[in-house]
């Protein structure tokens, strides 16, 4: 041990990278070479790799107390590397490392995640012997234990996120693992995408914490969460005014006035920034802890494998929004609004969840629902600030429902050996009676059931009790405000109400739990009357999935499979030890009864939130009489349930489904939320996807795409006149074209480029002709300072008064002795000297030739090809005018000299 | 040593040079287009040594004349495999025929 805290300090804690390391390392060796390996390879690696982790983590977990101690907690850290930095509110750099950091809570998450997780891949190796995926699962089961571990030891937001996703993934990868039926592969997308809207609430969260507290490390955050006690404007958006007079208070207004105040207020609505945090992160959470409203994907993630459900969908992955509440303590005691948010919605996922689990007939959903509304239990915890007593819901609850959900497997293991349909092997409907068949798998079951429903002594007791307790019993006291916005107040009656749904949940949970065990372990075995082309399910209960129904046209007959068996050793050893721990484990944190040793690793994690909490002075005193609820919970939920399912065979039931059929399938159905889903949200989206269909469809095939090629073809259908294929038609091209590139080499052109640089300057205008090849110019008229005879001077300079405006006569000789001619006008703007007289834009107008002595009209009309017009800089004033020939003003020249070839 | 204008070379050469144009536009036998094209060439050389003869003490033109008269051989070479390759073809040395890419 010693050696260990020598090789690992507490700043340097690099036992962490081998406990990440392992994982990860046997998701590359199984998903790489898996199929090489062979089954007992792939085995041996996987159970290595988590075995590996667990043992480690018990390390870590007895080298935390030698942690660096920051505020009475103790911690470990390690930075890997520096990861990136980003630039905070006052441009400083904010770092952001790769770095893990292990204090108590972190501590005991690991030790469930990797001690469950190691069970329950032993209980795989069994449980998937017969898959064809074999290695494919272990690799997943592997990466998620890897994902699952970074997210719980990441020591900021960022790598968090990363972890976050990556188990996302991994969920996503288990449910659909059987993705050859599309029933699996639409739940995995669901699970994903309904991940994706918590995801973006935690990205927000992440973004405002970069900006209000220049940090996304949780220590950081805790540090300096003070910063999030500013207001922020949320209503109206950006610089919108607040209720015009024209809105609110003219009466031709066309709104109602009620509506003019809603959207634009006297006052503008703000919120504290730490109840926009705290919303932002718990919108995450609710996606990831399957919170109303976002709780949809979590039971139809049971088309995965069952350790899956039990490892992922109850143990681990789902409880990690409650750890991020947790983690974020110190953000969400600054603001009761978040904190009530979270309790209430909490509050009422318990309950409503509960609800629904009361009349399903899947074993799986049972527990999925069951799941739900434990989750919800958590966060009616952590939202009064109990965050230890929350958090040890989520160390209990791992037990007690992975041991349900491997018992859950167990039985649809022996059931599926006789049925041979996923469907029917889970319906409770063919169960009963598997008490004599799967004794062990019954006792296991048992005590979990007695666990969650709460019996007294079990884990589920304890942490269920000390939630209800602290919901009833808490006050939260919200921070000081130094703003005029007051802070919102928890109402005095919220937390009774919180603790009155909380106990009508868990009635609920022991009725439906004890229903589920009698359903499936008492009575007789109902599984020898399921015959091929059994419909009864479907017909009578109409599942909603529209799967291929390859085995409903069976040939109808009795099936003739083995009669149920107890599962092998690999699975029964995992639920004996759940099961022990399901019993056992709430004596690490009993605090009524004084014994609580894990209290001393959680509590001093949370210290920071005493000041914000307060006993209720209503609930002094009452901590044992409060636990009665709790027990009459217990007793009444079991007793219904043994009545209804025991005694009376669920004749009840049946009874109550006949005299309100319709309340009956409203509860069966789920109370119909996929169905409000799919006609609301999914509606939508849908719809928006049609008009996206359609632009894509007319905007962008039809205009885009089709009238391009329109145009293409259309000027390919005139080219392809000119592709006669006749050599002759191309030579003549050729010569035609030859003959026009000699005619007008052949002949001079006169143009010019005026530049006004110097106008304002020097009053300089200058003016060059452009070059030709053997051209000599001749420059005339007013103030034109060179002779009046051809020379090589190309430029010329002219001095402009303002306002002034002066022509000049160029004409252009080239080695043939034909002149061309050009008027350039060039003016300075200034006082303006007449109506057009504002500096008409220069133009350099072709004349012809003198040497011809009839020129075709249409010649001369053309514009030159000269670069003046375009290269020659806008004058300052006036409207662009169009080139015009200026004939009138063209004074004839004498023809050269006629051209001479002879030397 | 006579005298012969350049004149007289120049209007040979663009007698020449509009026989091998008009040749080459008017006529449609492949064969026929090719020697159209080393008249129109010829031409061309014949312009290139004339001028030259204005300037005994530089030879560009002459020598440039020989590139003509190589690429030329090489042109006709070439223009006469594809001949020979056409009518293997089409049984026709018409440059009518040679329509294939149209249809």
């Amino acid at each position: 041990m010693e050696a260990l805290e020598k090789q690992f300090p507490a700043s340097d804690f690099a036992l962490l990278a081998v406990i990440l390391l392992l994982p990860l390392i046997g998701a590359f060796v199984n998903g790489v070479f898996g199929k090489r390996l062979g089954k007992d390879g792939v085995r041996l690696m996987a159970l290595a790799a988590v075995g590996g982790s667990f043992v480690l983590s018990v390390v870590t977990f007895l080298m935390l107390p030698k942690g660096e101690t920051e505020g009475g907690a103790a911690a470990l850290h390690w930075t890997a590397w520096h990861w990136f930095s980003i630039n905070g509110r006052v441009m400083q750099t904010i770092p952001i490392d790769v770095a893990f950091r292990v204090d108590g809570m972190t501590a005991v998450m690991m030790l469930v995640v990797t001690g469950v997780g190691f069970l329950i891949h032993l209980y795989s190796t069994e449980y998937m012997a017969k898959d064809p995926g074999y290695h494919r699962f272990f690799a997943y089961l592997n990466l998620f234990i890897f994902a699952m571990l970074v997210l719980i030891t990441a020591d900021n937001l960022a790598l968090l996120f990363v972890g976050w996703e990556g188990v996302g993934l991994c969920s996503y990868l288990l449910i659909g693992f059987w993705f050859t039926d599309e029933k699996n592969a639409t739940a995995g997308k669901k699970a994903f995408i309904v991940n994706r809207i918590g995801d973006f609430g935690l990205i927000l969260a992440a973004a405002m914490l970069v900006y209000y507290c220049g940090t996304l490390r949780f220590d950081g955050i805790q540090q300096n969460a003070g910063n999030l006690l500013g207001t922020v404007k949320i209503w109206p958006i950006g610089n919108l005014p607040t209720e015009p007079d024209w809105l609110a208070h003219a009466s031709s207004s066309p709104w109602p006035a009620w509506l003019a105040k809603l959207v634009l207020p006297a006052k503008p609505v703000q919120v504290y920034a730490s109840t926009l945090v705290g919303l932002a992160v718990f919108l995450g959470c609710a996606g990831k802890s399957a919170q109303i409203p976002l709780y949809v994907w979590l039971p139809d993630a049971m088309a995965g494998p069952t350790p899956v459900s039990a490892l992922i969908h109850a143990a681990t992955m789902v409880t990690a929004g409650v750890y991020l509440v947790a983690r974020m303590s110190a953000v969400f005691l600054l603001s009761p609004a978040a904190m009530a948010t979270v309790a209430t919605v909490g509050a009422l996922t318990a309950l409503f969840a509960a609800s629904i689990g009361l009349f399903q007939n899947d074993l799986k959903k049972v527990l999925a629902y069951s799941t739900v509304s434990q989750l919800g239990f958590m966060f009616m915890g952590v939202g009064v600030g109990a965050y230890a007593a929350g958090f040890f819901h989520v160390f209990t609850h791992a037990f007690f429902k992975a041991c349900l959900f491997l018992g859950a497997g167990s039985v649809i293991y022996s059931m599926h050996a006789r049925i041979h349909d996923t469907d029917r092997s889970q319906d409770m409907r063919n169960m009963g009676g598997m008490r004599n068949f799967l004794p062990r798998t019954r006792w296991t079951f048992l005590i979990a059931c007695c666990a969650i429903a709460g019996l007294p002594g079990l884990s589920g007791f304890w942490s269920k009790d000390e939630i209800l307790w602290k919901v009833f019993s808490t006050r939260v006291v919200g921070p000081e405000t130094h703003g005029s916005t007051p802070m919102w107040e928890w109402p005095r009656w919220l937390g009774p109400a919180l603790f009155a749904v909380g106990v009508i949940a868990a009635t609920m949970t022991a009725f439906y739990m004890f229903r589920a065990y009698f359903m499936t372990f008492h009575g007789n075995f109902r599984g020898w009357k399921v015959v091929r082309g059994w419909k009864a399910a479907h017909a009578e209960l109409g599942h909603d999935d529209a799967h291929g129904d390859s085995h409903h046209a069976e040939p109808s007959g009795p099936l003739e499979g083995p009669r149920p068996t107890e599962s092998p050793w690999g699975m029964t050893v995992p639920l004996v030890v759940l099961a022990a721990f399901a019993a056992f484990a709430g004596f690490l944190y009993a605090e009524p009864i004084r014994v609580a040793p894990l209290a001393h690793v959680l509590e001093p994690v949370f210290a920071h939130s005493e000041k914000f909490l307060a006993l209720r002075e209503e609930a002094k005193g009452l901590l044992f009489p409060m636990m009665a609820p709790g027990f009459a919970a217990f007793l009444g939920g079991t007793g219904a349930a043994i009545y209804v399912y025991w005694n009376r065979q669920g004749a009840p039931e049946r009874r109550f489904a006949r005299s309100w059929p319709r309340l009956y399938r409203l509860v069966y159905d789920k109370w119909r939320i996929d169905e409000l889903y799919d006609a609301t949200v999914v509606g939508m989206v849908d719809a928006l996807a049609d008009i996206f269909t359609m632009a894509d469809k007319w905007i962008i095939d039809g205009i885009i795409a089709k009238l391009t090629a329109a145009l293409v073809g259309f000027v390919g259908t005139l080219l392809r006149i000119l592709q006669t294929g006749r050599v002759q038609a191309y030579a003549a091209s050729m010569v035609i074209g030859l003959g026009g590139l000699g005619w007008f080499l052949l002949r001079p052109h006169a143009a010019a480029s005026i530049d006004y640089k110097n106008l304002k300057s020097a009053g300089q205008v200058v003016i060059s002709a452009a070059p030709g090849l053997g051209y000599s110019y001749r420059w005339e008229g007013q103030g034109v300072p060179t002779g009046a005879d051809f020379s090589p001077n190309r430029q010329i300079a002219l001095q402009l008064a303002p306002g002034e405006k002066k022509d000049v006569v160029l004409s252009v000789k080239n080695a043939a002795g034909s002149v061309a001619t050009t008027q350039i006008s060039v003016a300075s703007p200034g006082k303006p000297g007449g109506a057009g007289a504002m500096g008409p834009p220069p133009t350099a107008v072709p004349v012809r030739p003198t040497d011809a002595p009839r020129p075709e009209p249409p010649r001369d009309a053309e514009p030159p090809p000269a670069p003046a017009p375009s290269s020659a800089p806008k004058p300052p004033a006036g409207p662009a005018v169009p080139v015009r020939p200026q004939r009138p003003q063209v004074r004839p020249i004498a023809p050269g000299a006629a051209p001479k070839g002879r030397p | 040593m006579i005298h012969v204008p350049l004149e007289y070379f120049l209007a040979v050469a663009a007698i020449l040079f509009v026989i091998g144009s008009v040749g080459f536009l008017l006529r449609r036998n492949l064969l026929v287009l090719l020697m159209s094209i080393e008249l129109m060439l010829n031409a061309v050389n014949l312009t290139l040594v004339a001028y030259n003869r204005m300037q005994p003490q530089n030879h560009a033109g002459q020598i440039f004349a020989f590139f003509v008269i190589a690429v030329a051989a090489a042109e006709a070479a070439v223009g006469l495999a594809i001949v020979l390759a056409f009518f293997r073809v089409r049984k026709t040395v018409r440059s009518d025929d040679a329509d294939l890419l149209r249809n």
